[in-house]
Formats: structure tokens, sequence, C-alpha cells
């Protein structure tokens, strides 16, 4: 029977996920979220049909095992600097927001109770208040879920997003307060006091929980260079400890992880390869899409299967009251915090907001946890929880993107950071932060100044082994450009393909899914190419790939990325050993029969690349030992464009050359086609990178590949 | 608005009417030819160019900013300095000082509405910008070139980085902003390089109002 039930949700899923993929007019105009609910209604009502009793959400599944990938994908790849910069907006409408709304609504139910007749009667007010605290808090999955597929500006996204990550707290302090005053006789002052007090203990608690976790992780993630293969354990593990652990104490699990997936990601980034970096990319994504698909449909199913208690005044006035208190709540707030803005909130972006307060399946767990000995209205406030839920993500869900449009408010921008965006945005900062100390006035400037300082010369030392800790941010960033930009002409189909150098530069500013189409070949001008050349050669000096992307839905498959990542890190690990033995330069030399040795690596190398008759055209990227103060680094220099076939070094070079003959890779995953132990001279070494056509062109990949939607 | 900060020199009320002097000459000032700033402010920050001005002579000099701490560990510290001082001089008085930090005040609404007949606005966008612009361009002659780039990457990202590197560093960023194919950034290429960064955000401080 439970495989039966197994095969069925299988089943389920497994229909579900390509179909509304295949209708693009369909979820064009209805997200994502309202499909899903509808099939969960369907399997509901098909199992229900058949005679079987439909599972119900049950709340510990729901929030142990569906909600925390969720909030650790959003907390893991938060874009922190929109983040920090509206962090006070964000906190005041996560906080007095929702007190308003719990107060506001609990408030009003309970006068509508009192009014209501012989029904609603018994229900007292802190019965009403705990409905409130229950139905107000905005759901980060139900946002995440619509506003992914609307795409607007970043700073409306921070605000509505990370509302509703912040008023976990909230949510979680009033439902426990309620809860147990319900069992109280009578509610003292105090009582009041140390509920006001335990929210700080709660927020904060969480939070700091959360940091510490994180604190562990990368410290743990600086040993992991031996056991590569675990890396992305440990940030899940951590994570999901700092999560487990908060709600243990009742504190507030949604802001551990947050703050544990934020703390740990800058650190843990610099130190594990980049195979574990994708490796929690893609899982997260995995996890956390399979989660939301998870939760709509149980939502479907248990609306289904629940008991109801339909009660036309209470269920309708909760709705009407729940748009007021939130429409009112914003507009309050927004007029309060424009006062201390720079930027201030327009009315448009003040409707988004208030549009945007989506409730959805944590509200309906919060409520399902009631039990029936105290809460006898149980299924009565379940059933209006789901009104809400249903209207909230059916109407405004499916009405915000027309509006959107219609207002016209602003869309996300597609285009990604340039490096000299990159470059002025920090001139600015340091500039700012001097302005701000002449003044003597300690603003946001000063403070993340000191922050980023403290970070640099104490954090990164304990938390980032080696070499990194020392990388300044500028320079990792504009490694990771270059290697992006190198793999797209990679994707693009090769040098003869690549498009003129003039829009070399709109490259990054080309949205990749028009670039696979863009079969530009111009003839390409001697110089022109030379430039491209030059500055593939001379840049790709990262041997890691940073790939960061907070959207669920823009996953791509990078083929190349392997191969080449492959390659680079063993560029990287012969670049190590070099320069360890640069520093012995008594070691004896072996002498490799150098021709041979290259035309057998060659040879050998997958990546070797059948001549073709432009070869000439061919940049080829050779890598140089490190200069010495920064040995991590490949320094690749340029060199004359050869065909593929002249590789093999000179001899005179090969005289002079100092080849080392190394007994085993340093990393035990490595696959041997490239042994370090052939890794020659300083001018000797080359590596002949080929951008080739593979053969059949692929099919051009949806989604965006390698955009950073952020730091 | 608030009131200004702390009242705890002294002869606090010669400073004050001797501020209030000033205040209102830059109040003039400032409405003429510059943008309003509030009383408030004006008192504010003069009694921070004050405690500054340790030789009490009612001007800075450049080692009177060199002795605030923070500066001297800011990359761009002796640039800002610069940035106060008009050409050629070495002492700036209360007004100069205003008028280099009007350019940070954030933009209000209804300072956009204003006629355009009068001169822009200090705090105008194209203003701010021309600011960093101006910092930038040591040699002033309106354009950003590879060594100017080269040196103020020097000293943002410190000692540990190859010259080949940063020089590979500011050759791309040359060549994504430059259009006019003089390898040089000049004024209106660094405006619409930064068309999509926040500048009115980035380059106010709030209490500047």
């Amino acid at each position: 029977r439970s495989a039966g039930r197994a095969g069925n949700w299988s089943l389920t899923l497994a229909g579900v996920f390509p179909c509304f993929h295949v209708i693009p007019s369909v979820s064009n105009i209805v997200p994502e979220s309202c499909l899903l609910i509808v099939v969960g209604l369907l399997v509901g009502g098909l199992i229900k049909g058949v005679g079987e009793k439909p599972p119900i959400l049950k709340s510990d599944i729901f929030f142990l095992f569906l909600l925390p990938p969720i909030i650790l994908d959003a907390g893991y790849f938060l874009p922190l600097r929109p983040f920090t910069e509206n962090l006070g907006t964000i906190l005041i409408f996560a906080v007095v927001g929702t007190l308003w709304n719990a107060f506001f609504l609990g408030g009003l139910m309970y006068a509508v109770c009192q009014l209501g007749g012989p029904g609603l009667n018994h229900i007292g007010l802190l019965a009403n208040l705990l409905f409130g605290s229950i139905i107000s808090a905005v759901d980060p999955v139900a946002v995440l879920a619509v506003f992914e597929e609307i795409h607007i500006n970043e700073l409306l996204h921070i605000l509505v997003f990370g509302e509703s990550l912040l008023n976990d707290a909230v949510t979680v302090v009033l439902y426990h307060l309620f809860e147990e005053f319900a069992n109280f006789e009578q509610v003292t002052i105090l009582d009041i006091i140390l509920g006001f007090l335990s929210f700080f203990v709660v927020s904060l608690g969480g939070v700091l929980v959360g940091v510490i976790y994180g604190v562990i992780a990368a410290f743990t993630s600086r040993f992991t260079s031996r056991i590569r293969v675990i890396e992305p354990l440990f940030v899940f593990l951590y994570s999901y400890m700092a999560y487990l652990s908060a709600e243990l104490f009742h504190l507030s699990g949604i802001m551990a992880l947050i703050a544990a997936g934020v703390v740990m990601r800058p650190y843990v980034e610099a130190n594990i390869s980049h195979k574990s970096h994708t490796t929690i990319k893609y899982f997260l994504k995995m996890w956390s899409s399979v989660s939301e698909t998870l939760i709509f449909i149980f939502l479907g199913v248990s609306t289904v299967a629940g008991h109801h208690y339909w009660n036309w005044t209470f269920v309708i006035s909760t709705l009407f009251f729940c748009l007021i208190a939130r429409v009112l709540g914003v507009l309050v707030l927004t007029w309060f915090i424009n006062k201390f803005r720079i930027v201030k909130l327009t009315p448009k972006d003040q409707f988004i907001i208030a549009y945007g307060g989506l409730r959805g399946a944590i509200a309906f767990s919060l409520g399902y946890l009631l039990d029936y000995e105290h809460f006898s209205m149980r299924d009565m406030f379940l059933t209006a929880i789901i009104t809400v839920i249903f209207f909230t993500v059916f109407v405004q869900g499916m009405t915000i993107r027309p509006l959107v449009d219609l207002l016209a408010v602003k869309k996300k921008q597609e285009t990604k950071r340039s490096i000299n965006e990159e470059i002025h945005t920090q001139f600015l900062d340091h500039l700012l932060t001097g302005i701000e100390d002449i003044c003597g006035h300690y603003g946001h400037h000063h403070w993340k100044d000191k922050l980023n300082r403290f970070n640099k010369k104490y954090v990164k030392k304990c938390l980032i082994a080696g070499e990194r800790s020392k990388e300044p941010q500028l320079i990792a960033f504009y490694h990771k450009m270059e290697m992006k930009q190198a793999i797209e002409l990679v994707e693009s189909g090769g040098i003869g393909k690549i498009p003129s150098a003039v829009s070399t530069v709109s490259i990054q500013n080309i949205n990749p899914q028009t670039l696979p189409l863009e079969r530009v070949i111009p003839a390409l001008s001697k110089d022109k190419e030379e430039e491209i050349r030059k500055i593939l050669r001379t840049n790709l000096q990262k041997t890691r790939q940073r790939l960061r992307s907070y959207n669920r839905h823009t996953l791509v498959a990078d083929p190349y990325e392997e191969a080449w990542n492959q390659m680079l890190l063993r560029r990287q690990k012969a670049r190590q050993l070099e320069q360890k033995m640069n520093n012995y330069l008594t070691v004896p030399a072996h002498r490799v029969d150098s021709p041979t040795m290259s035309r057998a690596r060659i040879g050998s190398d997958p990546l070797a690349y059948e001549p073709k008759e432009d070869s000439e055209n061919l940049p080829i990227i050779t890598i140089d030992p490190a200069s010495p103060q920064s040995p991590e680094s490949v320094d690749l220099m340029s060199e004359e464009p050869k065909g593929c076939s002249g590789l093999p070094p000179s001899p005179e070079e090969d005289e002079e050359g100092l080849v080392m003959r190394v007994k085993e890779p340093s990393s035990p995953g490595t696959d041997d086609v490239f042994t370090p132990g052939t890794s020659d001279s300083p001018s000797n070494q080359r590596m002949l990178r080929c951008l080739s056509d593979p053969g059949p062109r692929p099919e051009p990949e949806e989604g965006e590949p390698f955009i950073p939607k952020g730091q | 608005m608030k009131k200004s900060g702390s009242i705890t020199s002294p002869s606090w009320s010669d400073k004050f009417s001797q501020g209030l002097f000033f205040g209102l000459f830059c109040h003039e000032m400032c409405f003429l030819q510059f943008i309003w700033v509030s009383h408030s402010q004006i008192t504010r920050l003069y009694s921070r160019f004050t405690s500054l001005d340790k030789g009490e002579n009612g001007t800075l000099s450049r080692e009177d900013f060199q002795r605030i701490p923070e500066l001297a560990i800011n990359p761009l510290g002796d640039r800002i300095i610069n940035a106060f001082f008009p050409e050629g001089e070495d002492q700036v008085n209360f007004r100069g000082f205003m008028r280099t930090l009007a350019h940070f005040r954030p933009i209000e609404d209804n300072e956009k509405s204003k006629d355009q007949n009068g001169p822009e606005p200090l705090n105008s966008r194209s203003n701010k910008l021309h600011f960093a612009f101006r910092l930038y361009d040591l040699d002033k002659d309106d354009k950003i070139s590879r060594d100017e780039l080269l040196q103020v990457l020097r000293m943002m990202v410190g000692v540990n980085i190859s010259d080949e590197q940063l020089g590979s560093i500011a050759d791309r960023t040359i060549q994504e902003a430059d259009q006019d194919g003089d390898s040089a950034i000049s004024f209106a290429e660094f405006v619409k390089v930064l068309e999509k960064v926040d500048v009115e955000q980035k380059m106010s401080i709030r209490f500047l109002h």
C-alpha cells in the first residue's frame, strides 16, 4: 500500500513537471504555483473518488523537510548588497508591518465574532489574535514562486522577499505567545512585557545560531582540500543543523538558516572546489524546486482532504480585513520610511509591495498545528486560512503580472555587471567613506567599510585556506568575468565564429539566449583578432569559476565547463608543484624528451583538436609559472598563433627547461590524462586550448548561462 | 529638521554667532548660487569644521584633513582631500568646505521640478558624477587615461597584485567603456557606463538633507 502511494506520488510529480512547461501559453498567464495547487486538487479529488483517504500536509513534514531547502536556497543566494542597503526598510515592514497586520486583523475578527451570532460568539479575543498572527505573515514560498516569474526590479523584489523572510521571527513569537496565553486564565502586563522581550531573543538568537553554524561551516571548509567529494555535505549539514537547533529552542529557524547561508557563503566559496560549488548550486536548486512543487500540490490535496467548516461571515471578513490591513500597513509604513530613505518609494512601488503580500503554506501549517482541545474552531480557522491562501495565490498571483506591465513598473535589468561598474562602485564606496569621515558622520558607508576591514584583516585569514585569503574582491570579480566570457566564446562555436571585436565588449551585454543564434562572421581583421586573443590569453588567470544565480529557473547546462575546469585544475596543481620546485633550484632536472612527450600529451589530451584549414588563426594559450607574488595564479602569456600541429617546443628552449617529474597528482580525483610529470619548463609549457566546434551544433540552451545576477 | 549637535566649546556663543554669520552668508550664497542648505546643517558642519581647524584661523589646511585617522587608511584619502582645495590653494574656508560637501546632498524630488533656467544644483546627478570623474582625472584633461586608471586600481587593490594583471584589468575597463576609440574614458563615456548604477543613492549622504 505504501508502495502504491509512493508510486502515486512519483507519477504525479513526473507528470506535473513537464506539463506546464510544454504549454507555454498557459504558464504565461497562470503562475506555476496556481497550476500546482490545481493539480493537487485534482489528485486529491482523484484519491477521494477512489475511496481512499488523501494525505494531508502534516506540519512536521512541512517544517522539517519541505521548508528548509527553499529557505536555504534563498539565503545562500541572497543578493547581499541590495539586502543590506535596504535592511532598515525591510525590517520595518517585517516587524512593524506584521505586528500591525496581526493585531488589526485579530481585533477586527474579534469584533466580527462578537457580532456574528451564535456560531462565532464563543471565540475569544486570544483565539482571534492567534488567528490573526497566523494569517498575517507574508509567505516566502509563495512570494518566491510568484515574484520570480514577473522579473520586477531588484529593489521591490528584495523588499517583499526580505520582508517575507524576516517576519518569521515575529510570527513565531506571536504564535507561541498567543498559544500559551490561551491557556492562561489571566494575562498580566508582565506576560506581555516578557512576550515583547522574547521577540528579541527569538530573532537575535536565531541569527546568532545561524552565524555560529555559518562560521563553523566556513572553518570546516578550510580543511577540506583532501576530501573534495564531501564538501557540499558540510554546507547542507551545517545549515540544516542551524535550522534544527534554532527550532529546537523555539528560536526563529528561518532566520538561523538565512544567517548561516549568508555568513558561510563567501568563505566556503573561496575554499571549495568548483565542482563542489556546482554541486551545491544544483542540489539546492533541485531540492528547493521539488519542495516548492510538493508544497503546492500538498496544499491542493489538503484542501480536498481536510475537514472544513465554512462560515460565510468569518471567511469573507477575514479575506476582506486581510487586504485592508495589508494596504493600510504598507501605506502608513511607507510614509514613515520615506522620511529616512534617500531613494523614496513611489506609489507604484507601494502598490506592488502591498499586492505582493501573499500568504502560503506556512500559515496553513501553523493552523494545522493547533490542537482541538484548546481550539475547537480549528476547522473554521483552517478553512479561512485556505481561502485566503487560495485568493492571494490565484487572484493576486495571476493578476500581478498584467498589473506590473500595466503600471510600467521597472523590470529587472538583464545585463551583467561590467568591470567598469565594479571598479567605479568600489571607488564610490571609498569616496563616500572618506566624505563621511570628513563630516564626522558615521553612516552606512563608514560601518560597511569598518566591517570590510575587519573581515579582511581577521576573519578571512581564519576561514579561507591558503593564498586566496589575500585576493582582493576586484581581482576575483575580474577573473570570474573573464572566465565567463571565454566560455561563452567557446560555446558560440569557435574562433571562426567569434563576432567582431567591437561587439566583444557587448558580448557580456548580450543576452546569451541570442548568442547561439548569432552567426556573425564578418571577416575579422588581423589586429582585432589579436586583440581578442590577447584579452583571452592575458586574462584567464582564474582557476575557478563562479557562477552565481539566484533564480531557480535559470539553470544552464554547461557542456564545456567540466572539461575546462578540470584542465585549469590540473594547471593549477602543476603550477603549485612548479612553484615548489622553483624554490629548490638544486633539484636535478629530468630532461624529458619534450617533443615526443608533448605530442603524446596532445594525443592523449581529450581536448586535442583536429587541425582545420584555418588552424593558423587559432589562439594558443600558454601557461607560464606564476609570478612570485601570486603563486596560485596561472599566468598566461601570449604566443604567436600557431597551427596545432606546430606544437612541439623548439629544442633550444627545451635545453633550458627545468622539467620535473612528479610522483603522483596531489588530489585523488583527477584523472591522468594530463600528468603533471610532463609539466615542463617555464617557457615551454603550453596548453592547446583550441576553441573548436565539437561537432554537430548542440541545442541552444535555454536559460541564461553565466549571467551573474549580482554578488 | 534636527537641531545641531552638542554644545561643548566654552566660547560657543562666539562661535555660534560667527557660525551664524557664516551661515547667513552661506545661506545667501547658497540660495543664490548653490542649493538650499538648512541652518541646522550649516551649524552642524560648521562645528565640525572648527573642530578640524586646529589652527583656529578659519581655514583648513591639508594637515588638518590628514589628521582624521580613517582618512589615512582610505585608499582615496589624498585625492579626496585635494578635491576640497581649489586650484593651487592650500587653505579652504568654510564656504569652500560646504561647496564640496554640497555635491553629496540627496536629490530631493521637489528640486527636480525647479526651473531649468537656473544653474544646475551641485547635487544633481551630472555634477555628482563630475565630482567623481575629477577624482580620477588628475591631469584635468577631461579624460581618464590608462595610467590614471592604473593608479586608482593600484590604490584600491593593494600591493600584492602584479602590474601585468592590473594592466590587463585597466585595458579591459577602457575597452568596455571606450566608444570613440581614443583609449581613454571621457566624461560622457563615464556617465554612460554608470547609467545603471543608482548614483543618486550611492553618492548621497543622508544627513546632508
